[in-house]
This record gives structure tokens, C-alpha cells and sequence, in this order.
């Protein structure tokens, strides 16, 4: 068979490797630019007075993280204390996450290791909720809300909003749980109950510490999510003192005359600080769960 | 006989905490959407119904999905238009150019710290709490402080191409919302494919190059059919959070005046969902809201009973595997 | 076909030294085993080869051509993979089919070449099947008529024969073997199978740790190997291996170890002895006669400690003080376990390595 010659051969293979990083460039990399753009900016401007091109810092300052021991102002608004606000957050996606992972395990242990009738059914029932966007929900909530009593309530609304929440949480939580127990082998539970133990003791003495990771995953998934609660908060919260800080940023950030850039970059900031340090420590297991289990 | 009967209590006691909860946060709003769709509750008979749900205040009626169907609503054509354009343009995002962007991070880039600080960066739309995204897109497309105008200048684009306001004109205001929404879409694909791809042996891909394939052929004769079942799951699950997804939107476009109501409509932002949702808590009409509602979640029953067929159980809990 | 050339390649992955220094020459023609444990870098060489890792130093030559840079597209190799790595949305047809359609080949042409292969190794009652209908041995035939129907001016083989059953693979040894005698293509063959490498090989590179230990074939290895690494690799069961010193008494030589003195025959004494005296004694297992009653002066006295019969021969274990040495010896003797034996070493085929460096030293 007739070649080419060596050169051609290998200039033409050049021109090849050329084609696939300038497709790299083009679908990968030059996209990716206004993403680094904006977490630049976020962090540069929340330190900066001022800030040049975008994302370089000048005038390094830290006025405004002024909100952390001052009343926040902008405009003429005046916001209430970070705080209080912060804790409501919090309370929220503790709540959130106690409340997933307590109801989670006990029916993630029950779907792997129990046999019942129905059980087929019920994990199929389990998946189709999870596809189900449970946004579309949000109006009958609503009624549900009023109707325990719980709108307008102040605090208990936040109560409310987290045995929601937590509801729309748990069918996905009790499936990610379910496989964690799947990965126990059997065996190790007949010891346990050869040995005589009830099967109680063998799920607080036997099982629980094995799935300690699976239940730490949940955990964080479930208080990043709770977190992260835009929507119910937003919808069903009508007393500013029982806002969250996203519903916060959010009423922030509509003051668009008045808008102060550095400080809203700071409060975000603030407020990314769990995600940050969560998704760091655990990005393996998250980004598992992320992929089986997401409403986008 | 005691023992038995334990037996078969025993997984409903484990159960029960699960099920009550599905029940006040699933079901129960399930049942209650679709009685709503057929009354015609609202702010004016709403307390009446909140005392009594048989209260003879609210009345059962079709009138709902007759102003739908009937477009007697005027904004319903439009609403569906831009649902439209907003589902078909950011689940080809979604699908498609995820794709391509994961197979240029995963197989293209042989660099190993450059595929890393890419994955890394397009996974943070995903991961970013959605409004420090939205607070951000917000200033990246500031006309004055943003960077967006400034950037596509360079590149470029004349200044008479370039909008005032990115949020409000309109072909700008649904590219907008494309982009926003295509971010954390590019995100969620490019999280199922670059572990699909990850799982294909190195095997084949090594086979593929001794018998003469170029890295383009890599990629479109052995990775692409090998991500059937991948790109089916995203476009699948995609199709169904989008129909229903209005978080975003609300976020950037609601902000300015009155309960979410904000300025989608007149950007052309206004989904089909963020619709239902404003007819409920700006216009609080309950019952027409619901309705409204009522018809994603028959479109999303369907779907879902759809993908059971065509998935199967097992490929819709795993769908980053590469069967070989 | 070609000529292969290695010349002085290296491959490193990160700070693992994967492959070091290699030179190799592979005639045009030859059918050449890289042999070694796994871990040893053969792969990693065989993949150099096909163009899949570019080496971190050295060149590699297609007869006067420096391929180095050439990805394995302009290489014109074939290749069978250790886990066939068939396309599995592909019928086989396809399978095979497909580097041609990558060359641009006419359709009809494609079907002759197809269709030539499949019977050449007798699979064109397979051709409508997807891999995941095939077994094991027909997985390899699809393989091994991929990697064919290009007319390769290189065939390599991976670990071709690893994945399947003990009998299959004697039968497919011989196949191979006849098949690359008949296309006559330059063939390099990964394997860390001794046997298979013996048996099929024209020539055999050993390898370890990443560095050629020799190259040559498969008698010579066998008889004359040129370290303690092949010595003890090749020959199963493997060499006795015993460490000692070379003592001169009286102008004769001797290997003394801890339970035994053996007299070296006269001449190699002399010649080790000028270069060290530390040494290693290895003697094939069928190297060594039993000798039951008295023998002649030089033998190594020692007691029976297991038998076990292999069928054709036996295979003693015997105890010299803390040194157990394994002996082939005639199915038809008897010995119990405990028995006083003599032990007479085949004089001429002795070897001995310095024990420093492991070179043999004869």
C-alpha cells in the first residue's frame, strides 16, 4: 500500500491535536469565562471598596462586612439584624436535617433489609416522587399551611416550612439511606442475630455505625438543601424578622436604585460559606447524590 | 403467633414516620391540586375555605380550564409560547451541549489538573445556592457594573447590538434566561456524563485508536453510542424539572415590585409554572392557579409513567452506567 | 511488514518509572514474547508500540521510520486487547469491520476482507451477533480478526489468551502460532505466562521492574539465563537457588553454603573466583540425579522430606540441612519420606550468579 510520507503523516496528525484543543477552547474553556468571572468578582468586591475591570480588588476594606456587628442599611431601608436572620437559617436546615435523617434511616433500613408486601411497589412509588417536580405543589401547600393553623405565624410557619420541606426531602433521603444499607452484607446481621441479639440492638449496634457514612451524606445533603430553601420561605413568610437569608439577599438585591454592591457581595458570601465548606470536605459523596437525585 | 403478626407490623412501624410524611408533603397537596383546579377559589372565599373545605363558598366548577383551553385568558398563548422556547432551548443545552462539553473535559483534555479545574468550574452553577447565582448573573449583565456588555465588546459584538438592559429587552431577556438556566443545566449533564465516560473501559477507547480512529471518531463511533442510556436519562429528567422550574426566573426577573410578580411578563420571561404561581400568590386566584398547575402535573404523571416503560427501574436509579 | 525498534525508550508516570531504558530489536517477521510479572512494564511497552503513550524519552522506529510522534492511526498496527475490548454496541460484522471503514475501503471490498477473516478463523457463523452473545474463545477470535483485517505491518498482543479456559488455550496457543506464521506479520506478544512465551515465541524479552532482563530465545534463555531473575522466572517448578561461597582447598575449588560443600568442576572455580566469592548456586530441578546407595565423591547427601507425583515424573523434595531442593526424578522411583539420599548435580549445567549483582557469573 502506498504511503504518505513521514512528514505529511505527521503534520497531519498536528493539525488534528490542533482541532481537538481549539474544540476544548471553544466548548469548555471560553464558556467557562463569565463563570470565573463571577465568583471573582463575588470575592474580590466583598473585600473591595471598589473594584476595577470586574474582578481585580482595589481599595481593600472590610466595611463591608459591616452587616456581622451593624444594623444593615441600604437605601433608606433598614434590614433587621443579620443575626437573628442567620438562625433562622439555621433552624431551618437543622430542622431539615434532623428530621430527614431520623425518618430516612428507619425506612431506609426497612426497604433493604425487611421483607413485606408491597415492597417492589413502594420503591417504585418512592423513585416516581423523587422524579416528580414538587414545585408545581407549592399553592396546595399553601392551603395545607393555612389550613394546620401555621401561615402567619411567625415562628411556627418556619415549623411548618421544615416539616415540608423535610417531606419533599425524605423519599429521595430514604432511597440514598436504602443503598447504603444494600452495600451491608447480609451476613453480618445473621451473625448478629445468631448471637442473639433483637433485631433492634442489631440496628442501633450493628447497622447504625456501619451506615454513619450514608447517614452523614443525607445529613449534609438534607442541611445544604434546607440551606439553600429559597421558595417556601419566600412564598409562605410574610414577617421580615422570620425571613431566611436567601428571602433577605433576595428583598436586597430588589433595591435596585439603592443597590450596594460590595455589601450584597459580602452577605453572599457569608451565606455560601456552608456550601463552600460542605461540597470541600465531601465533594465525592455529594456529587453522587447530586447526580441521582436532582431538581433542577 | 404473636411473633408473626410483630413480623408483618414490624416494617410499618419502621415505615410509618416515612409514609405519614409523604402523606402531608406529597400526597395530600397532590389530591388537593387537583380538587382546587375545579373551584374557583380565592382571596375572596379563601378564609371560608380554610375553616370548612366543604364550605358552599367555594364552588366546584369548569370555568378554569375553559379559560385555558379556550384561551380565554390572553396570556396563556404566550405563556406557552415561552415555556416553549425556554424547555426546547435549555434542555438542548442540557443534553447536547453538556455532551459536548463533557466529552472535552473527560476524553479531550489529557491534561489531568486542566480537566479538574474545568469540572470544577462548570460544577459550581450546580452547586452555588441558587440566589448568590441569580445575585451574580445580576451584576454579571449590569449594563454599567456587569461585565457582560464589556466582554462581548471585546470579542467583538458592535455597541448598537448590545442592549441597555439585559433584563428587560426582549430577545435579550429570554437569551438571558436561557443562559442563566443553561448554566446549571450544562452543570447537571456534564455530572452524569463525565462519570458515564469515566466508566467506559480504557479498553475500548485505546482499540478504537490502534484500528484507526482519529479523536473525533473516538468520540462519535464508540463515546457517544455508549451514552445512550445516559443521554436519554438527562434529557428524561431534565424535560421534567424544567416543565415545573421557575426558581431561577423568579429570582432575577420577580425582583422589583409586588410578590413575585416582578417584570417577567413584560421581559418575556414568563414561564408556564412562574405563571401559576403568580396567578396564586400576586393575583391569588387559587383555583385558577391550580388549574393551571393541574395541567403540569398530568404532562409529569404521564412522563414519569413513560420513563418507567422506557427505563426500567434499574437505569433510572443509575444513570451514569455504560452498559458493555 | 517491519522491523521494530526500540531504542533506548523510557516511560515515566509521574515519579513511577514504568518502563526504563529499553532497546529492542524485533525483525521483521518475528514473533517476539515480552514476558514478566505484572507490574514489570510490558504493557506499558506494548502500548508505547501502538502509539497510545508517547515515551517520556528514547525513539521507537518502523523499520527507518521514527514513529515517536505518530499517533497509532498513521502506525498501521492490529491489536488484541487482554479484555478484547470489542465495540458492544457493534455486531461483530461491524466489529470487524470497522477499521476499514476508518480507511475509507470500499463497501465491497470491506465485505470480501470481512468475510475472508471471519473464515480464516472460522467465526462467519457469528457475524450478526452482538459481543455480549459471544463466549470467551469466540470474544477472541473477533479480536483477533479486528486486529487482522487491516493487514497490519505490526500485530500485538496483549495478554491475548489470559481470559480464557485451560484447555482453550492450549489450543489457541498453537492456532495463533500458526497464524503468524502463515501472515508472516511482526507480532509482539505480552504475556506473563512462562509457557506460553516458551512455546510460541521466536525470541523472549524478559522484563522486570521496568527493565529488559534478556533477550533471546527461548533455549537459550532457558539454559544460559543471564540473571538470577530469569533463572528464577523461567522453568517451572523454578531453579533451586542457593547461597554459598567459592573456598579453595588444595588448588580445587568449592561452593560451600551453610549445609553443604560441592566441588566445582576444574576451571570454572579459577574463573569465578577472580571476580568475587560470594555467589549463588542454581540447578534445574532435572538438572540433579538421585542417587540411591553410593555415588561417586562429589555428590550432596540429604533426606527425603515429600513426594509428589506429577504423573510423568516426580517431583522430591529434598532436605540438605536448612536448603530444601526440588528434583525431577523418573515416575518409577521409589522413595519414602525420611530416606537418606545422594544428590549428583549435573556438572556441565550448573550456573552461578554473584550474589551483589545477580549477574551469572558462567
Amino acid at each position: 500500500m502506498a504511503r504518505e510520507s513521514l512528514r505529511k503523516r505527521k503534520t497531519k496528525a498536528l493539525l488534528r491535536r490542533a482541532a481537538v484543543v481549539a474544540v476544548i477552547l471553544l466548548v469548555a474553556v471560553i464558556p467557562a469565562i463569565p463563570i470565573w468571572m463571577m465568583y471573582g468578582w463575588l470575592v474580590s468586591q466583598s473585600f473591595s471598596g471598589r473594584v476595577i475591570l470586574g474582578i481585580l480588588p482595589s481599595k481593600l476594606t472590610l466595611d463591608n462586612w459591616r452587616f456581622l456587628w451593624s444594623p444593615i442599611k441600604m437605601g433608606e431601608k433598614e434590614y433587621p439584624n443579620i443575626w437573628p436572620i442567620t438562625m433562622n437559617t439555621l433552624f431551618l436546615a437543622l430542622g431539615v436535617a434532623g428530621l430527614v435523617v431520623m425518618v430516612s434511616s428507619l425506612s431506609g433500613y426497612a426497604l433493604s433489609r425487611m421483607d413485606f408486601k408491597g415492597r417492589t411497589g413502594m420503591m417504585q412509588f418512592i423513585i416516581a416522587l423523587h422524579a416528580f417536580p414538587s414545585v408545581i405543589l407549592l399553592i396546595a401547600l399553601f392551603v395545607i399551611l393555612n389550613k394546620l393553623g401555621l401561615y402567619g405565624k411567625g415562628f411556627m410557619t418556619l415549623v411548618g416550612i421544615v416539616l415540608i420541606k423535610a417531606g419533599l426531602e425524605i423519599p429521595m433521603a430514604t432511597w440514598i439511606i436504602k443503598g447504603f444499607f444494600d452495600a451491608i452484607p447480609w451476613d453480618l446481621e445473621w451473625a448478629a442475630l445468631v448471637d442473639g441479639c433483637s433485631r433492634w440492638r442489631v440496628w442501633r449496634s450493628v447497622i447504625l455505625p456501619l451506615v454513619l457514612p450514608g447517614i452523614g451524606a443525607v445529613s449534609i445533603f438534607s442541611f445544604l438543601s434546607g440551606w439553600s430553601e429559597f421558595l417556601l420561605v419566600f412564598t409562605y413568610v410574610a414577617q421580615e424578622e422570620y425571613y431566611t437569608l436567601p428571602v433577605m439577599i433576595y428583598h436586597m438585591i430588589g433595591e435596585f436604585i439603592h443597590i450596594d454592591w460590595g455589601m450584597l457581595a459580602a452577605l453572599g458570601l457569608f451565606y455560601a460559606i456552608p456550601t463552600i465548606i460542605f461540597f470541600s470536605v465531601s465533594q465525592k459523596v455529594l456529587l453522587r447524590i447530586y447526580v441521582g437525585g436532582v431538581k433542577g | 403467633m404473636a411473633r408473626s403478626i410483630g413480623r408483618r407490623l414490624l416494617p410499618l412501624l419502621f415505615l410509618a414516620p416515612m409514609l405519614l410524611m409523604i402523606a402531608l408533603a406529597w400526597v395530600s397537596p397532590l389530591v388537593l391540586t387537583v380538587y382546587l383546579g375545579f373551584t374557583d377559589l380565592s382571596i375572596k372565599n379563601f378564609l371560608a375555605f380554610v375553616k370548612d373545605f366543604f364550605t358552599d363558598k367555594v364552588s366546584i366548577t369548569l370555568d378554569n380550564f375553559r379559560r385555558i383551553f379556550y384561551a380565554e385568558d390572553p396570556y396563556v398563548g404566550e405563556t406557552l409560547r415561552v415555556t416553549v422556547l425556554y424547555v426546547v432551548s435549555v434542555l438542548s443545552i442540557n443534553a447536547i451541549y453538556a455532551l459536548a462539553l463533557s466529552i472535552a473535559i473527560a476524553y479531550f483534555t489529557k491534561n489531568e489538573l486542566l480537566s479538574m479545574i474545568l469540572r470544577v468550574t462548570w460544577l459550581l452553577p450546580r452547586i452555588t445556592p441558587g440566589i448568590i447565582y441569580a445575585l451574580m448573573w445580576i451584576w454579571f449583565i449590569d449594563p454599567k457594573y456587569g461585565l457582560l456588555n464589556e466582554m462581548l465588546r471585546l470579542m467583538g459584538v458592535p455597541d448598537s447590538w448590545l442592549p441597555d438592559s439585559w433584563l428587560l429587552r426582549k430577545p435579550y431577556s429570554q437569551m438571558l434566561m436561557i443562559m442563566i438556566n443553561g448554566y446549571v443545566g450544562a452543570s447537571f449533564g456534564m455530572i452524569v456524563y463525565t462519570a458515564a465516560i469515566k466508566s467506559i473501559p480504557p479498553d475500548l477507547v485505546n482499540a478504537a485508536l490502534v484500528d484507526g480512529a482519529s479523536e473525533f471518531q473516538v468520540a462519535r463511533r464508540i463515546i457517544i453510542p455508549l451514552l445512550k442510556w445516559p443521554i436519554l436519562f438527562v434529557t428524561a429528567w431534565q424535560t421534567l424539572s424544567l416543565l415545573s422550574s421557575y426558581e431561577y426566573i423568579l429570582m432575577v426577573w420577580g425582583a422589583g415590585s409586588g410578590q413575585g410578580y416582578g417584570i417577567a411578563r413584560s421581559a418575556g420571561v414568563m414561564v408556564w409554572s412562574l405563571y401559576s404561581y403568580t396567578k396564586a400568590f400576586a393575583e391569588h386566584l387559587y383555583g385558577y392557579a391550580s388549574a393551571l398547575s393541574l395541567i403540569l402535573v398530568a404532562i409529569g404523571l404521564a412522563l414519569i409513567i413513560l420513563y418507567f416503560k422506557i427505563f426500567g427501574f434499574r437505569r433510572l436509579m443509575e444513570p451514569s452506567r455504560v452498559e458493555v | 511488514m517491519v522491523r521494530v525498534t526500540l531504542d533506548n525508550v523510557s516511560k515515566f508516570f509521574g515519579k513511577v518509572k514504568a518502563v526504563v531504558d529499553l532497546n529492542l530489536e524485533i525483525r521483521d517477521g518475528e514473533f517476539v514474547a515480552l514476558l514478566g510479572p505484572s507490574g514489570c512494564g510490558k504493557t506499558t511497552t506494548l502500548l508505547m508500540v501502538a502509539g497510545i503513550y508517547k515515551p517520556t524519552r528514547g525513539r521507537i522506529l518502523f523499520d527507518d521510520e521514527d514513529v515517536t510522534d505518530l499517533p497509532p492511526k498513521d502506525r498501521n498496527i492490529g491489536m488484541v486487547f487482554q479484555s478484547y475490548a470489542l465495540y458492544p454496541h457493534m455486531t461483530v460484522y461491524d466489529n470487524i469491520a470497522f477499521p476499514l471503514k476508518l480507511k475509507k475501503v470500499p463497501r465491497q471490498e470491506i465485505d470480501r476482507k470481512v468475510k475472508e477473516v471471519a473464515k480464516l478463523l472460522q467465526i462467519d457463523e457469528l457475524l450478526d451477533r452482538k459481543p455480549a452473545q459471544l463466549s470467551g474463545g469466540q470474544r477472541q477470535r473477533v479480536a483477533l480478526g479486528r486486529a487482522l483485517v487491516k493487514e497490519p505491518d505490526v500485530l500485538l498482543l496483549d495478554e491475548p489468551l489470559s481470559n480464557l479456559d485451560a484447555k482453550l488455550r492450549i489450543l489457541m496457543r498453537a492456532e495463533i502460532k500458526r497464524l503468524q506464521k502463515e501472515l508472516g506479520i511482526t507480532t509482539i506478544y505480552v504475556t506473563h505466562d512462562q509457557v506460553e512465551a516458551m512455546s510460541m515465541a521466536d525470541k523472549i524479552a524478559v522484563m522486570n521492574k521496568g527493565r529488559l532482563q534478556q533477550y533471546a530465545d527461548p533455549q537459550t534463555l532457558y539454559n544460559k539465563p543471564a540473571n538470577l531473575f530469569v533463572a528464577g522466572f523461567i522453568g517451572s517448578p523454578p531453579m533451586n537457588l542457593v547461597e554459598g561461597n567459592i573456598v579453595e582447598e588444595n588448588g580445587t575449588y568449592y561452593f560451600v553454603s551453610s549445609s553443604f560443600k560441592y566441588r566445582l568442576p576444574s576451571g570454572v572455580g579459577e574463573l569465578i573466583a577472580s571476580e568475587t566469592s560470594s555467589v549463588i548456586l542454581g540447578v534445574r530441578p532435572e538438572d540433579i540425579k538421585i542417587v540411591l546407595g553410593d555415588g561417586d565423591d562429589n555428590v550432596i547427601s540429604g533426606t527425603v522430606y515429600v513426594v509428589e507425583p506429577l504423573g510423568r515424573d516426580l517431583l522430591v523434595n529434598v532436605k540438605v540441612g536448612e536448603t530444601l531442593f526440588k528434583i525431577l526424578a523418573p515416575a518409577d522411583l521409589k522413595l519414602e519420606p525420611g530416606q537418606s539420599i545422594l544428590l549428583a548435580p549435573n556438572e556441565k549445567r550448573i550456573h552461578l550468579f554473584d550474589r551483589k549483582t545477580g549477574r551469572a557469573v558462567i
